[in-house]
C-alpha cells in the first residue's frame, strides 16, 4: 500500500526512468524540477517549448539539456496536443504541465479521449499527505468541471476510484462533500450525495463506501451537533477520497496546501497514462513529487484495463 | 486594530454590559450566559420555562448576578418574546438558545416582527491567524447559499462594516475563485472582476478589493508573483468572500480542522447583533461571539 509522497519516491526510484514529455519548462523552479527528477532516476524528459527559454533557463539551474530530445515550439496549445498525442500514441508514458495554462492541457486530453472513444471523463485528482494520517487524500476534481451534474460526479469519482485503487487499497472510503447545514434547504450537492450513496449501495461502483457524512464536522465530530474540542480532535476519521461539490471548491480547498502543513501533489489519469499538472505556483521541490506520483500510477495503470 | 480573541473580549467588557435576550436556553447555553455576565459582558434575559431554567441556573455564578427571567413555556413564544424584546429596545442582542437554525433566522428576517435590516442578511466567520498575529474574516460561511452579484456586493458590504468594528482599517479583501484569471465560463472569477473594478471606484470605501484570486495567490505573494500578479492584497488578506455556500462552509471547516484554527463569527444584516449557534465554532469561543456582539452595539444603528 502507498501511504505517503515517501512511497511514490522510493517506488518511483525502483520503477524510474519512464520516459516523461515535458511542457514548455521555461521557468527556473520547472527546469529544476526535471532536473532533480532525471537525477534521481525517475524520469527520461522529452522537453517541448521555446528552444531559448528553456536554454536560459536550464542554464541558471546548471542543467546541461544538450542530450535530451527537444521539440522547438511557441505555440502553447501547439505543445500541449503534441505531448499528447505522444502519449496517446505510445511514443511516451507520462505528460507533464510546465509553464503554460492548464485548460490547454485540459482542451488536448478531451481532443485525444474523444479521438479514441474512451468515452472517459476528464478530472483532476489532487493528493493530500497530511502528518500523522496513514494515508494519502484525494480531492476531487479539483481542475475541469465548473460544475458537475450528478452524472459527470459519478465519473469523476470513478477516476478517483481507479486511482486510489492503484495505491493498493481495494475498498476506499469517500465523503461527497456539500455545504448543507442546518438551514438554507437542500442544496444540489447534497442531493448529488444522496444519489452518489444509492448509486454506491446498488454497486455502481464497486467495492467503496460512501459514508453518510458530507461536512468536515459530520467527517471528524460523528455528528453537527458534537462540540469542536481542539485538543482531542483527530483526523482518523479521514477518508481516502473527498469529492467536492464543484471546481470552485474543489480548486480553492486543495490548495489551502499554502497554508495548512500537508503538501499536495496533481494528476489527470487519462485512459493512456497520467498527466501531471502541477499548479503554476508549485515549488521545484513539490513538483518533483508529483512526478514521482506520475512514475508510479504509469507503472501500475500498464495491464490495468479501465 | 485588534488581533487576537482576547482583544475583542477585553474591547466589549470597555463598553459595559449588554441585554441578551436568550430563548429556550439550554444548560450548555446557561454556563456560557453565567460566564459572560460574570465577564460584565451581559446581563441575560431568560425567556422559556421559569422553572428549568432555575434548575439549570442552581450551582451557576449567574444565579447570584444580574438577570431576568421571562415565563414562557412555548418554544414559538418565546422566540417571538425575545425578538420583542429586541424591537422594543428591552435588550441589545438575541442569542439562539435551543431554537431551531431555520426557525430563528425566519423569526429574524421577517419583515413586519423581525429584526430584518435590509435585503440581506449574512454570516461572517472570524478566524484567529497565529502566524501573522492578526485575524481574517471569511464570508459567507453559514447563511447565503448561491448569491447573486448584487447579493455578493452586500455581503462584501457586511464584512468591511464588520472589519471596522474590528478596528481593521482598509481591509484587503480577496475575491475567491477557482483561477486567477476571468473565464467567462466560470461566473465566481466573473463577479470578483466586478467586485474588484467596484473597488477600484472606491464602491467599499477604503476596502482595497482584488479578484478573481485563487487561494494560492491569495494567501502567498510569491506563487502570486510566479503567476504575474502583483497586488498589495496577495499574501495579506484580511477578507476573504467566496463564491458560494458549499466553498465557504467547507473552506471554514477545513481552516478548523486542518488547521486547528480559533473561529468565531458574526450574523451581519440585522438591526441588533443575533448570536448564531454554528456547529464548528468551540464551545469555549461562543464568548468571543458575544463580545462581537456587544462591540456591534457600540456601533449604534449603523453596527451590521
Amino acid at each position: 500500500m502507498i501511504r505517503s509522497l515517501d512511497d511514490f519516491a522510493r517506488i518511483a526510484r525502483e520503477k524510474g526512468p519512464k520516459k516523461l514529455a515535458v511542457l514548455a519548462p521555461e521557468d527556473e523552479e520547472f527546469m529544476l524540477a526535471v532536473k532533480t527528477s532525471w537525477q534521481k532516476g525517475y524520469i527520461e524528459p522529452v522537453l517541448l517549448g521555446n528552444t531559448e527559454k528553456m536554454k536560459r533557463v536550464a542554464e541558471k539551474v546548471e542543467f546541461d539539456i544538450g542530450g535530451f530530445e527537444t521539440i522547438v515550439g511557441d505555440d502553447r496549445q501547439g505543445i500541449a496536443d503534441l505531448g499528447l498525442s505522444m502519449l496517446f500514441s505510445g511514443k511516451l508514458e507520462i505528460v507533464s504541465k510546465g509553464q503554460i495554462p492548464t485548460s490547454y492541457i485540459y482542451r488536448s486530453i478531451i481532443r485525444e479521449e474523444n479521438r479514441t472513444g474512451s468515452g472517459m471523463t476528464v478530472s483532476v485528482v489532487s493528493f493530500w499527505e497530511v502528518p500523522g494520517l496513514d494515508h494519502l487524500v484525494a480531492l476531487t476534481d479539483t481542475g475541469v468541471s465548473i460544475k458537475p451534474d450528478m452524472k459527470t460526479k459519478a465519473e469523476i469519482l470513478k477516476n478517483a476510484l481507479f486511482v486510489y485503487r492503484l495505491l493498493g487499497y481495494p475498498k476506499p472510503r469517500i465523503a461527497v462533500l456539500s455545504g448543507q447545514r442546518e438551514i438554507g434547504g437542500a442544496l444540489v450537492s447534497y442531493r448529488d450525495f444522496d444519489l452518489l450513496r444509492k448509486a454506491a449501495a446498488a454497486g455502481d461502483f464497486g467495492e467503496c463506501e460512501i459514508l453518510d457524512a458530507t461536512s468536515f464536522t459530520e467527517i471528524f465530530l460523528g455528528g453537527r451537533d458534537r462540540p469542536v474540542d481542539y485538543v482531542s480532535m483527530n483526523l482518523a476519521r479521514m477518508p481516502h477520497i473527498l469529492l467536492v461539490p464543484c471546481l470552485d471548491t474543489g480548486n480553492i480547498i486543495c490548495k489551502l496546501d499554502f497554508f495548512l502543513d500537508v503538501t499536495r501533489c496533481s494528476l489527470v489519469a487519462t485512459s493512456r497514462g497520467p498527466v501531471c499538472i502541477p499548479a503554476r505556483s508549485d515549488s521545484s521541490d513539490n513538483i518533483v513529487e508529483q512526478l514521482a506520483m506520475c512514475v508510479v500510477v504509469t507503472d501500475r495503470m500498464k495491464g490495468e484495463v479501465k | 486594530m485588534l488581533r487576537f480573541f482576547k482583544d475583542i473580549l477585553d474591547a466589549a467588557k470597555e463598553g459595559g454590559a449588554k441585554k441578551l435576550a436568550a430563548p429556550c436556553a439550554e444548560k450548555k447555553d446557561m454556563d456560557l450566559l453565567s460566564k459572560a455576565a460574570g465577564s460584565g459582558l451581559i446581563i441575560p434575559c431568560l425567556i422559556g420555562d421559569g422553572k428549568a431554567i432555575e434548575g439549570m441556573l442552581k450551582g451557576l455564578p449567574l444565579a447570584s448576578l444580574e438577570h431576568e427571567i421571562m415565563e414562557e413555556k412555548d418554544p414559538d413564544k418565546a422566540l417571538g418574546r425575545s425578538i420583542m424584546l429586541v424591537r422594543e429596545g428591552r435588550a441589545d442582542m438575541l442569542m439562539q438558545g435551543s431554537v431551531d437554525h431555520q426557525m430563528l433566522m425566519d423569526a429574524v428576517m421577517d419583515a413586519r416582527n423581525g429584526l430584518r435590516k435590509g435585503k440581506l442578511t449574512s454570516y461572517v466567520s472570524i478566524f484567529q491567524l497565529p502566524k501573522p498575529e492578526k485575524l481574517i474574516l471569511v464570508t459567507d460561511t453559514f447563511i447565503n447559499n448561491n448569491p447573486t452579484l448584487a447579493e455578493k456586493q452586500l455581503i462584501l458590504e457586511h464584512a468591511v462594516r464588520l472589519a471596522d468594528i474590528l478596528g481593521i482599517d482598509a481591509p484587503k479583501v480577496a475575491a475567491l475563485a477557482a483561477i486567477e484569471q476571468i473565464n467567462l465560463n466560470i461566473p465566481s472569477t466573473v463577479d470578483a472582476a466586478i467586485l474588484s473594478k467596484m473597488s477600484e471606484r472606491k464602491q467599499f470605501g477604503k476596502a482595497i478589493v482584488e479578484g478573481p484570486l485563487d487561494i494560492d495567490c491569495a494567501l502567498s505573494e510569491a506563487a502570486a508573483a510566479r503567476k504575474g500578479l502583483r497586488s498589495v492584497v496577495t499574501g495579506n488578506v484580511d477578507i476573504y468572500l467566496v463564491p458560494e455556500i458549499d466553498t465557504g462552509h467547507l473552506l471554514a471547516e477545513a481552516l478548523v480542522f486542518f488547521g486547528r484554527l480559533e473561529t468565531a463569527g458574526a450574523i451581519m444584516g440585522t438591526t441588533n447583533p443575533v448570536i448564531l449557534n454554528v456547529p464548528f465554532v468551540s464551545e469555549e469561543n461562543r464568548i468571543v461571539e458575544i463580545a462581537i456582539a456587544a462591540l456591534m452595539c457600540r456601533k449604534g444603528e449603523d453596527h451590521a
